[in-house]
């Protein structure tokens, strides 16, 4: 019992400090800016191209979008998370402690999710208000495990980028890469209809299922039918939280071994 | 008893020039080493003319492709303009060169307008690929209105996306993560100035913004020029509004500049 309670400190406590480390040099503003106002006006940009074009209704890009958000803070978050620790040469002080990798890494990741779901509730709450989508009781219900499945999964994601950063130097390209795939291959900006066949690979990216269930929710699905959206999204996000752990762990061992671990 | 002043040297046409081809010259070779900026100018573009493509056929208004394939490469160009401007600054505090070059006689807006103009030659790759894919994957037509009145508005567009870059840059001297707010600023800049999306399907208010931005100028100009429609006036719209924002780069410059000197916050990373 002591060594969970152990465990769950670390990994609250941890990943809080490593946040507010990380994030020393941000301000509200900046904070406003980069996590609120830019998902929101990403979202506004498909909602007009989409008008112009015709080819969905708001609530299409609104939900896709929204679900699409926690990308900013995820993607971003998860590799800044690893790699600024290397970058602000503390990298070595943190793998020279004895505890458990998976709780400490796990613990970085939490932050994210809790900024995630901030994140998404506001680009939700105040798309519906500017762009007067309608959303009923039981559909916004149906929303909420759509979006923490997608975030929790993106999450993952996220750190499977950061741990990339043990080795690579220039790791903001991978992240811009990665959030540009998200942006293209998900589905939040292309109606189903329209989805060519290759873009099926999206299948494996995070938060492609939870904007297929969005999606379901505005066509009707109860919540029996949303279930196997959910299990896939979780799914994914397993498979990416083992990829992290296992590049985490190779990667410190392999910069170990070469002497490389603070090489930026 | 008054402050002393930095000492800023006066600089000529012939030095002007100088400074710019040599100022370009080295951060387009800076910037042609850098995986980030490379990789971001590969798959950006790559992206948005995708999404653009299946967009307007999904439309059904597969004739306005080559419309969807200019407005997606004017939108990599501005984002790699955007990312290269936050980097302007970001990156000479990394280095630790921000107060050299703060205290050399030349003034800085000639040292960060070469950095400006250099991440839109680079991004200007954007639209070269957008067209190249368009051609080959979605079987554009590159049926131009005029092809050399075109080359010649996307280059005053180019201009006018470094000077937006540039008046960023001014500002972001004082922003500790420059790069950051930077990237939240490509889709609201982009949608204003009609890239992908016309601005007349925007809210009336926002029409008076769009007008003051040489990038929406410069936009038109490229979109009229593949079309066909009037170019000039929006090309010289572009470039005097762009001569305006060198005057305000310069202002908001001495004066954050100043402030940054004031509070020592200048090489605050």
């Amino acid at each position: 019992m002591g060594r969970l309670a152990s465990s769950a400190r670390l990994v609250v406590v941890g990943g809080m400090l490593a946040y507010r480390a990380l994030f020393n040099w941000t301000t509200p503003a900046m904070f406003v800016g980069t996590l609120l106002a830019a998902p929101l006006l990403r979202l506004a940009f498909f909602v007009y191209l989409g008008r112009r074009l015709g080819i969905a209704d708001d609530r299409f890009f609104v939900l896709g979008n929204t679900v699409l958000a926690a990308s900013f803070v995820c993607v971003y978050g998860g590799t800044m998370a690893v790699a600024n620790e290397r970058r602000y040469g503390t990298l070595g002080a943190i793998l020279l402690s004895p505890r458990g990798r998976l709780t400490l890494w796990l613990g970085r990741a939490l932050p994210y999710v809790i900024n995630a779901i901030l994140v998404v509730a506001f680009t939700l709450g105040v798309s519906v208000l500017v762009f007067d989508v309608e959303l009923a009781p039981g559909e916004l219900l149906a929303l909420v495990p759509v979006f923490l499945a997608g975030i929790v999964s993106c999450a993952a994601f996220g750190l499977t980028l950061g741990a990339i950063g043990l080795r690579a130097r220039d790791v903001f390209l991978t992240a811009n890469v990665a959030a540009s795939l998200l942006l293209l291959l998900t589905g939040a900006n292309i109606p189903a209809s329209a989805l060519p066949g290759w873009m099926a690979v999206g299948r494996a990216l995070p938060l492609t299922h939870s904007v297929a269930a969005t999606q379901a929710i505005t066509e009707g699905s109860g919540p029996a039918e949303l279930l196997p959206y959910l299990g896939w999204e979780l799914a994914v996000g397993l498979g990416y939280a083992t990829l992290a752990c296992l590049l985490l762990r190779y990667f410190e061992y392999g910069s170990r071994r070469r002497g490389t671990l603070d090489t930026v | 008893m008054s402050e002393p002043r930095p000492y800023v040297e006066r600089v000529g046409p012939y030095r002007f020039l100088r400074l710019m081809a040599i100022g370009v010259r080295t951060h387009v070779l800076y910037m042609s080493r850098s995986p980030l900026q490379l990789g971001e100018a590969v798959v950006t573009p790559v992206v948005f003319a995708t999404l653009a493509f299946y967009l307007f056929r999904a439309g059904g208004q597969g004739d306005q492709l080559l419309q969807a394939s200019v407005g997606a490469g004017l939108m990599g160009t501005w984002s790699s303009v955007l990312s290269g401007s936050g980097a302007a600054v970001q990156n000479q505090r990394w280095l630790g060169t921000m107060e050299t070059l703060v205290a050399a006689p030349t003034p800085l807006v000639l040292t960060l307008l070469p950095i400006t103009v250099s991440t839109a030659l680079v991004g200007s790759y954007s639209m070269a690929a957008t067209l190249l894919w368009g051609v080959v994957l979605f079987g554009v037509p590159l049926t131009f209105a005029d092809p050399l009145i075109f080359v010649v508005a996307l280059l005053v567009c180019l201009l006018a996306l470094g000077v937006v870059g540039l008046l960023l840059a001014s500002t972001f001297v004082f922003l500790r993560n420059a790069n950051a707010l930077a990237n939240s600023l490509t889709y609201p800049i982009a949608m204003l100035s009609g890239m992908l999306v016309p601005i007349s399907v925007l809210p009336e208010w926002t029409r008076p913004i769009s007008w003051v931005l040489p990038t929406e100028w410069g936009t038109r100009a490229v979109t009229t020029a593949a079309g066909g429609g009037e170019v000039i006036l929006p090309m010289v719209m572009a470039a005097v509004l762009g001569a305006v924002y060198v005057i305000l780069a310069l202002l908001a410059l001495a004066h954050v500049q100043d402030r940054a000197r004031r509070a020592a916050t200048l090489s605050l990373v």
